[in-house]
């Protein structure tokens, strides 16, 4: 003879509806939380994925990267850069390197094409370059070990680089000139294109990886010895043979550099792959802290509705001697107000989850940022708010069900 | 005649602090099925701790009650749920309606806990608060109707389940004396059709009415069981 949870649902529901601005107030908190989980979750899952992208645009996991140390002091002398011979004698210390490329880079100048010219950054490579960094030619051929060899003065264009120059014509078979030098023009790499994060648009607009398609490559040795003899060579690329070796390679390449150094730690060596577990365990970091402050702000929406509801109780005492009087049981009243904080709280969650959508709907147009909301979020906010309706309303519920119905009817 | 209610030796105490107040004083009481009772005493002398005991609301201190063949004083919370809901109808002198139920949702209560259908509700609500003249106010909340109104939704309310007895404390108190006489009325009617009333009042035309008067006076029957 109980009443049904339908039932208590209904009654519940009716409850709300005539107390709408108080139900509203006691979810703001609810509504608050569930949507701060879920916009930081997305953040963090979206920005994992969009350096897991860069990652991947950029070579991948298996690659190493030795580079000036920032943090080191120049002013004790050393210069971090390498000059051919040091770099030799590293390619015979790694010979498990699947890939293995050093590059200098120019500053800026004009490449020019008959009547027309392009500013753009000159870079001396070696062939592995396309391995390292992932990066096919579209057109052409690049930079072999030949042209390493002779000294040819030839270039491969990023593809900004070539547009700009020979619009749709093909640049293939073509002179360039760059500081004086003719270069024959073997190849066109593909453009390199990844969406832009943040709303960085002063730089390519849309892609992040503008900057690599405004460039253009020539032997590391033509570079060195015919572009800009005063040149060194600043930075260096490596692929491991898979993301698993890679950590070991980085330090093995660490000590080598080290050593060739005396001592001196001008250079940074790190690997791809190290750097995904790092960031991993920083976003790991990063949400667990988030959901926290989100779970402490659900704890705490949890007393005030607690609170709340025990006010309603102790306001409807009446009410509820008088559901007894006319034969509700224990469980009914019990139920009547378990549920209603549970509708409330679901529905809060409800709301928290439709509010985080607008939010993220926001970050992402506005802050330009990727963000992942999954399905599994959802159940997991509507479980929480449930739960938290569960934990708050039973003291409440207990309350109105164990009232001395006389009591309760003589209560003004 | 069938008994309906019979106690035995009564007594109901409330400790106030270590004060301890003895409402009811060894109470012996036989109703028949179909009376209409009348229970009158000064105030503060326990009509109300009998009439809540009797409606299942309080359970004595010690002594037995029967309640239509069935002993209620031994039985457990959950039980005299049941029995409130289904051999009980309840009329307070505050009415006791809820403020934010209109007519009809107040009346269907007892039917919700009684585990009707929604139609089956719906019906018989419909069928009682007709019967007590409402018909045209089913929409309205109790704020919107007249204390007499109330009151007549109050005994529809307690009614509704049909119950075996129909008890009322103090029914017409908050009631001019017009409306104190539709109610009045309206008992008389349900006696007639062969329900069991049982009613607390102070007002000699209330108790006119009545088949029989009992008196209470400290927590015990002055008249006994002397048929009036
Ligand atoms: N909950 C209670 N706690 C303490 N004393 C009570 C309580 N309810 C009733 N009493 C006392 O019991 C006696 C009978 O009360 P009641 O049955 O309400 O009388 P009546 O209805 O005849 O006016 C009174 O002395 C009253 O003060
Ligand atoms: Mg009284």
């Amino acid at each position: 003879m109980a009443i049904s949870l339908a039932e208590s649902l209904s009654v519940g529901l009716a409850d709300i509806l005539t107390r709408k601005v108080r139900s509203a107030v006691t979810v703001i908190g609810i509504i608050l939380g569930v949507m701060s989980i879920m916009v930081v979750l997305a953040i963090v899952n979206g920005m994992n994925k969009s350096t897991l992208e860069w990652m991947g645009e950029r070579g991948g996991l298996s690659k190493i990267e030795v580079h000036q140390n920032w943090a080191y002091d120049f002013s004790k002398g050393g210069d971090a850069s390498f000059d051919l011979r040091e770099i030799n004698y590293i390619r015979q210390q790694v010979p498990e390197a699947a890939a293995f490329n050093p590059q200098t880079q120019l500053n800026p100048r004009e490449m020019q094409y008959g009547e027309l010219g392009y500013t753009c950054s000159l870079l001396g490579v070696f062939p592995d370059m396309v391995k390292v960094e992932d990066w096919p030619v579209k057109t052409g051929r690049f930079i072999n070990q030949l042209d390493i060899d002779n000294h040819n003065n030839v270039v491969v264009l990023g593809s900004t680089t070539a547009t700009e120059l020979f619009s749709s014509r093909s640049p293939l078979g073509q002179y360039v000139t760059y500081t004086g030098n003719r270069l024959l023009v073997v190849g066109v790499m593909e453009p390199k294109f990844l969406q832009n994060q943040g709303g960085g648009e002063s730089f390519g607009g849309e892609n992040a990886l503008e900057y690599m398609n405004q460039r253009a490559f020539v032997p590391l040795s033509t570079l060195l010895s015919k572009i800009d003899p005063n040149q060194r060579i600043n930075s260096l690329s490596l692929q491991a043979a898979d993301p698993e070796s890679a950590k070991q390679l980085r330090r093995k390449v660490e000590d080598i550099v080290l050593d060739l150094k005396r001592g001196k730690r001008l250079f940074m060596v790190d690997s791809a792959q190290e750097q995904m577990e790092q960031m991993k365990r920083n976003s790991q970091i990063f949400s667990t802290i988030f959901v926290l402050i989100a779970v402490i702000s659900l704890l705490v929406g949890g007393i005030v509705i607690m609170n709340i509801m025990l006010a309603s109780v102790k306001e409807r005492t009446r009410e509820i001697g008088v559901r007894i009087a006319v034969g509700a049981r224990r469980r009914d009243v019990f139920l009547q107000f378990l549920v209603q904080t549970v509708l409330i709280t679901g529905l809060g969650g409800v709301l928290g989850i439709i509010l985080g959508y607008g939010v993220l709907g926001g970050v992402g147009k506005y802050l330009k940022l990727q963000v992942i909301a999954s399905a599994q979020m959802i159940w997991v906010a509507l479980l929480v708010s449930v739960g938290v309706g569960l934990l708050f309303g039973t003291l409440p519920a207990l309350r109105a069900s164990t009232l001395d119905p006389v009591e309760a009817l003589r209560e003004e | 005649m069938t008994e309906i209610i019979r106690t035995a030796n009564l007594v109901k105490d409330y400790s106030l602090g270590k004060v301890k107040v003895r409402a009811l004083n060894g109470v012996d009481l036989t109703i028949g099925e179909g009376e209409f009772v009348a229970i009158m005493g000064p105030s503060g002398s326990g009509k109300s701790t009998l009439m809540h005991i009797i409606g299942c609301l309080d359970t004595p201190t010690s002594g037995e009650y029967h309640l239509d063949g069935v002993l209620v004083s031994e039985m457990e919370k959950n039980q005299l749920a049941m029995v409130r809901n289904r051999k009980i109808g309840f009329v307070f002198q505050s009415f006791n309606l809820l403020p934010h139920l209109n007519v009809l949702k107040n009346v269907e209560l007892p039917l919700m806990y009684a585990g009707a259908g929604q139609k089956e509700r719906n019906l018989k609500a419909r069928q009682i608060i007709d019967s007590v003249g409402l018909s045209e106010r089913l929409r309205h909340k109790p704020a919107e109707l007249s204390g007499g109104q109330r009151q007549r939704v109050a005994i529809a309310r307690a009614i509704v389940n049909d119950p075996a007895i129909l008890l009322a404390d103090e029914p017409t108190g908050n009631l001019d004396s017009q409306a104190g006489g539709d109610i009045l009325e309206i008992f008389s009617r349900l006696h007639s059709e062969g329900n069991t009333v049982i009613i607390v009042t102070h007002d000699k035309a209330v108790a006119n009415r009545a088949g029989r008067i009992i008196r209470i006076m400290d927590g015990r029957i002055e008249n006994g069981d002397i048929a009036g």
